[in-house]
């Protein structure tokens, strides 16, 4: 458990000496990215304590799940609907779901 | 427990995690710097700037006004003499008369007081008349200014220091239609006055005449703050 808390921790420092700064339109495609990839980590989480964790499929989904958030926001932007939301909902219930099985996971023990 | 290759592709994704993360808190702390915050910042800056320039402009007009001591200098004098009720004025306005009865109270009353004039009903007209626009008003000849009183004295009513019995002549200048209006709404001064027996008149007339103030000033308390009121 050390090591991903270490790279998350590496990841903050970067982002926040990172010279670039990000323009405020996008600030709407980067929060559902990173819901996204939040979703992705807990689920990676998951399946690691279920004994079913499968690298290939972790590192492609958590990178197809950002961008297809993002290009879902930047569909509902164009065709004038807010799937921003719909994005956000549903990584938002699977968060707690995945959260829910792994705080199970350790309860059981 | 996690394999080892797991591990670290989780500490990969949470290193870009993290990245996203520091990125996203950077622009929400920029939104203060967003063009809606900018602006609002930017128009206040503007608007203090205009009440500076503002400010500049009439205290430069306040300056000619005063270098220059002919024609607009006199004007700006005139009227603040008219205001301070040092200079006779004529024009459009009313006669208001109010008299006593005589005799004054009906037979058999308890209490004869009530049915003479006193500063009350001479302050409620003169309330009306000021409501309703009057620019200088005079009571039996005495200019009404600011520190003018309307007082009962014993059997007199005071006004400028100086004692008065009825019958009060109220001239005022304004205009006479909603001046005479004013005095003669439903339920209003005259109707009052006149349930106590007391008669009032009210005659409009184009060229009402009001003496000047005669007394003099005198300000024992009273300073101008000397940085012009601003």
């Amino acid at each position: 458990m050390i090591l991903p808390v270490v790279g998350l921790i590496i990841g903050l420092l970067i982002g926040t000496f990172l010279p670039v700064s990000m323009p405020m339109e996008y600030a709407k495609y980067l929060s559902v990215a990173l819901l996204a990839s939040l979703d992705t980590v807990f689920g990676g989480l998951r399946a690691g304590l279920e004994g079913k964790f499968d690298n290939l499929v972790f590192m492609t989904g958590f990178f197809t799940n950002a961008l297809l958030a993002a290009g879902l926001v930047y569909i509902g932007e164009r065709i004038g609907i807010d799937l921003y939301y719909v994005a956000l909902l549903a990584f938002g219930i699977r968060v707690f779901q995945n959260l829910a099985v792994i705080r199970h996971h350790f309860l059981r023990r | 427990m996690l394999q080892k290759q797991g591990h670290f592709s989780i500490a990969l994704v949470c290193v870009v995690l993290g990245i996203m993360l520091a990125v996203q808190f950077r622009a929400t702390q920029d939104i203060r710097s967003s063009p809606k915050y900018q602006r609002v910042e930017d128009l206040t800056q503007r608007v203090i700037q205009m009440e500076k320039e503002r400010n500049a402009l009439l205290d430069q007009i306040r300056d000619l006004r005063q270098s220059n001591a002919g024609g607009a200098a006199s004007a700006e004098l005139e009227s603040v003499r008219m205001g301070a009720g040092l200079v006779p004025l004529r024009g459009a306005g009313v006669i208001v008369t109010v008299d006593d009865t005589k005799p004054a109270a009906p037979p058999r009353s308890n209490n004869p007081n009530l049915y003479l004039i006193k500063d009350e009903d001479l302050l409620k007209v003169l309330n009306e008349l000021r409501a309703a626009g009057a620019e200088a008003i005079s009571i039996n000849g005495q200019r009404l200014i600011a520190s003018s009183e309307v007082r009962s004295a014993g059997p007199y009513i005071s006004i400028n220091n100086t004692n008065f019995a009825a019958p009060f002549e109220i001239k005022a200048i304004g205009d006479p239609v909603t001046l005479e209006n004013a005095l003669k709404l439903r339920g209003g001064v005259i109707e009052t006055l006149q349930f106590w027996g007391i008669r009032i008149e009210v005659k409009q007339s184009a060229n009402v005449q009001i003496p000047a103030f005669k007394g003099t000033f005198r300000f024992n308390y009273a300073q101008p703050v000397q940085d012009g009121g601003k």
